[in-house]
């Protein structure tokens, strides 16, 4: 056997799970796709976000908080190893509302959520002044702004570097180009990529983002995923303007505001278009009238992850028990679980978190 | 949004003459073009040149008025200082024109959006005081003002006529320091026959070494080691040639091993490209009329591959023939009636290409930058750190772009692009193709949110997910 764990697909689902297993002494091999396959983990946006996750799911709502609790440990473990700092800012973050009616409905829906974490989430509303006190770049059309105490933003490609970085100086190897086509059982686990090349593994986690919806189903998974497009626009590099992060704008460690993201549903479609482009702009310009003179030096687009409800799925497959699919929507936010939380699950080892309520079986009810 | 039959960016000679052809077959037709008057490259400013100007830069650029009176002529719309940020399936063109965004709207596309110079990464080259050949020679054309204590460094024919181009401007450079070696030539010279049959190409780039000996303008061949010296600016370009170690102190550098296609728009609609081996970069891939692989999409000029203005000029013509016969302008037996001279004449103009392909190669050194050489400029990155996300596992320019940033600069990756692949590719033993170039979008030259923003057809929207 070549390894314990194999992981199918290097984003940060898989190098966060891997880096974690590798970290406890298990022998892991990652096999990701090729230079041009959708990769979430290199288009998103970069939050660690709580606010508005699971508003009707408490249990997400706490695997978010929980990772969100775990981010600061995590990112200063993987900076001492690699030398790297993954520039997270973690001092909360806000959804801007143009409309009061409209803030009025959200503070509602998040003190129904606080009820059903029996009291426990820590979350502010700030008028229009009391926002443009902390964040005086915001225009006067801004209302309000819920401000979350709990939420942040990193740098997801340094959080990736370091990964791949530390994954193998723990002794973690990542073969790439490597696409699996094709898993069978003759003992352990036995992947054959479309080179030909064939990799044996006692255990293996399928977290191929998109690619999990056609290798899912070899393995006894349903793995509805769907793609989603998110557009994102950066600026320029500008002088400080932001002090935490909005859910569409931030800046980032190099002083660019990054402007995002787009939700729509166009299938496997990761173009950049000017109507979108231009509808991100006019939103930022609405939210921080300065950055109309900044130049955008750059646009792209990802495609996200989507499960139908939007939750993460954690499920062991019952036709091939040892093959796990691991996928969830934000990565990012969750990378800190998936790599300090998901280990003990995977290997079944008492104190395990409780992963139920992600099972897949929820969308056969 | 204005629409057109033919929208054509680039007014080059490709773009010019096509759009005159096609004007004349009855399309209607917008020529877009960032400069403020038609030209090109080559032809920058050719209407607006005096005498004097037009004495200096040669009998070759005078030529450019016969294109661009018959442009003024003409009932295209040239829409000029429009620079295209975006095109999209449709097709659509969004372009910024006096600060203000705008559109068109046309059933088919040219895109004739010329050369750039291929960069050149040594040691020291971003210090102030280096600079492009090309950018010289602009400034020469649009403003006549001609660098001082300047060394000219590299390969390529556009060096000896940039040198004599500042030798008539009475500002003759230092030094001309060759990369190229007397093995090039020889190599080259299996070529002759070819070369030979181009032979008004050959006899101008002999004339012009000529043109430079007599200036006493001092030659270095086979110049190896390049390197510029300077503490805030650039003082000296350090070389090996001859078996013998050279310093020449300077106040300006100017750089230049060729010219590759500027490929970014294709790219960012998605039109195959190849690696050409002979040309040491990446071209799109095409039929004999510059048609792409995308219906109603085609490249003419030197963005389709380095061919030099007459076969940009010829290939532009071509190009509009397919475009108006497939709008219904054209019978098919016209269309082959009216190009077959015109493919005798870049048959012609071809001839030369080999030879010189092989004659002046790009300087090894900058193909292989040491390790501590900066080769994206825009975000600071060195070539010994793009190796070493090949040894990460990344195959490609677009991991290598997310691990270090190369690329993702105002320049959109324009400047480092070629050398992050060749880079890469040395380094994994894959070839170019197989390591592929960065994924190329829009926009394509900066633009402002205010810009963007007023293009918004509604108003804000509710916030969006992360
Ligand atoms: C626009 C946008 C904004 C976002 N913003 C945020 C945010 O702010 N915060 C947050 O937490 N999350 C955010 N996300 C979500 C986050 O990016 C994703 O949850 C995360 O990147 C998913 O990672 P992944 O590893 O599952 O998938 P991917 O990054 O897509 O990686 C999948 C990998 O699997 C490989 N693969 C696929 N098939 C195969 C195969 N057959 N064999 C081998 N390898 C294979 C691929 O090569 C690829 O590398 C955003 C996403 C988008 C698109
Ligand atoms: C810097 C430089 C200097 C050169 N000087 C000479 C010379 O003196 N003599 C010579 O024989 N050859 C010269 N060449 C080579 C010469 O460019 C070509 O042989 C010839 O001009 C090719 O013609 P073209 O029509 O293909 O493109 P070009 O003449 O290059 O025309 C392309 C035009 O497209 C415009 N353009 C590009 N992108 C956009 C965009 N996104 N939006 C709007 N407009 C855009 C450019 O501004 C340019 O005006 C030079 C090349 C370069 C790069």
């Amino acid at each position: 056997m070549q390894a314990e764990y194999a992981i199918i697909g290097g984003g940060v689902v898989g190098l966060s799970v891997a880096w974690g297993l590798q970290r406890r002494g298990l022998r892991v091999v990652v096999l990701d796709g090729s230079d041009g396959d959708f990769r979430a983990s290199r288009g998103n946006f970069g939050l660690i976000w709580v606010q508005g996750k699971g508003m009707y799911a408490p249990r997400y709502a706490e695997w978010t908080r929980g990772s969100a609790a775990l981010w600061a440990a995590f990112a200063s473990e993987l900076g001492e190893c690699t030398g790297r700092d993954l520039w997270l800012r973690q001092d909360g973050g806000y959804e801007v509302f143009f409309d009061d009616a409209e803030m009025a409905r959200t503070a509602a829906a998040y003190e129904g959520l606080k009820a059903r974490l029996g009291g426990d989430y820590p979350y502010e509303i700030l008028g229009g002044n009391a926002l443009r006190r902390e964040e005086p770049a915001i225009g006067p059309r801004a209302v309000g702004a819920i401000l979350h105490g709990e939420d942040g933003h990193t740098s997801p490609l340094l959080l990736l570097r370091a990964l791949a970085d530390d994954f193998r100086r723990l002794g973690g190897r990542v073969l790439t180009g490597r696409q699996v086509i094709a898993v069978d059982r003759p003992d352990g686990f036995r992947m054959t990529c479309a080179d030909g090349e064939t990799v044996e593994a006692g255990k293996i986690v399928l977290a191929a983002g998109l690619g999990a919806a056609t290798l899912g189903p070899m393995l006894g998974f349903r793995a509805p995923v769907r793609p989603q497009r998110g557009q994102i626009l950066i600026t320029e590099k500008l002088p400080k303007l932001l002090r935490r992060p909005t859910v569409d704008l931030r800046q980032v460690e190099a002083g660019g505001v990054q402007i995002g993201a787009t939700n729509e549903e166009v299938g496997f479609d990761d173009h950049s278009t000017q109507p979108a482009m231009a509808r991100l702009a006019a939103r930022a310009v609405e939210t921080v009238p300065a950055l109309a003179k900044a130049q955008i030096v750059r646009s792209w687009a990802a495609l996200r992850v989507m499960t139908p409800d939007g939750l993460p799925i954690y499920q062991e497959s019952a036709a091939m028990p040892g093959a796990f699919l691991v996928t969830c929507h934000s990565g990012i936010t969750l990378a800190a679980a998936h790599a300090l939380r998901l280990p003990d699950w995977l290997e079944a080892k008492r104190g395990a978190p409780d992963l139920a309520a992600f099972s897949e079986d929820r969308f056969s009810r | 949004m204005a629409e057109f039959d033919l929208a054509i960016i680039g007014a080059g000679p490709a773009g010019m003459a096509a759009a005159v052809t096609a004007d004349k077959a009855g399309l209607r037709v917008a020529l877009l073009d960032e400069q403020p008057r038609p030209g090109g490259q080559i032809y920058r400013n050719v209407s607006q040149a005096s005498a004097d100007r037009v004495r200096v830069l040669g009998a070759d650029y005078a030529l450019g008025r016969g294109l661009t009176t018959a442009l003024a002529e003409s009932g295209v719309q040239h829409i000029h200082g429009a620079v295209v940020w975006a095109i999209e399936d449709g097709f659509r063109l969004s372009y910024t024109a006096n600060g203000t965004a705008a559109q068109v709207s046309a059933r088919r596309v040219l895109i004739a959006t010329g050369a750039l110079e291929r960069p050149l990464p040594i040691p020291g080259w971003t210090l102030p005081g280096v600079m492009t050949a090309g950018a010289a020679q602009i400034l020469l054309k649009g403003s006549g003002i001609v660098p001082r204590q300047a060394v000219l460094a590299g390969s390529g024919p556009l060096i000896y006529l940039v040198a004599a181009q500042m030798v008539r401007a009475g500002v003759p450079p230092l030094a001309l320091v060759e990369t190229q070696s007397t093995r090039d030539m020889i190599g080259a010279l299996r070529h002759m026959p070819g070369a030979l049959r181009g032979w008004r190409g050959l006899a101008k780039g002999l004339g012009l070494i000529r043109e430079l000996r007599r200036a006493g303008v001092k030659r270095f061949t086979g110049a190896d080691r390049l390197k510029v010296e300077g503490m805030d600016r650039a003082e000296a370009l350090c070389f090996r040639a001859g078996g013998e170690d050279h310093r020449i102190a300077c106040e300006t550098v100017l750089l230049h091993h060729g010219v590759v296609p500027n490929t970014q728009v294709a790219r960012s609609i998605g039109v195959s490209h190849r690696w050409s081996s002979a040309q040491q970069t990446f071209t799109p891939v095409l039929d004999a009329w510059g048609g792409t692989d995308r219906p109603g999409l085609f490249i003419a000029g030197d963005g389709a591959g380095i061919s030099g203005a007459m076969v940009a000029e010829i290939a532009g013509r071509l190009a509009a023939l397919k475009l108006a016969e497939e709008a219904g302008h054209l019978g098919i037996s016209e269309r082959d009636r009216r190009a077959a001279p015109l493919l005798r004449a870049r048959a012609r103009e071809l001839a030369i290409r080999p030879f010189l392909d092989a004659a002046y190669p790009p300087y090894p050194g900058a193909l292989r930058p040491d390790d501590d050489t900066l080769i994206c400029r825009c975000e600071e990155v060195t070539a010994g750190e793009i190796r070493q996300t090949a040894t990460l596992g990344c195959l490609g320019p677009n991991q290598a772009k997310s691990f270090t940033r190369a690329g993702m600069g105002p320049c959109q990756g324009r400047y480092c692009g070629l050398t992050v692949t060749a880079i890469l590719s040395q380094t994994t033993g894959q070839s170019p193709d197989e390591t592929g170039y960065y994924r190329i979008r829009p926009p394509l030259k900066p633009v402002t949110l205010a810009e963007l923003a007023a293009m918004a057809e509604t108003g804000a929207t509710n916030p969006e997910g992360e």
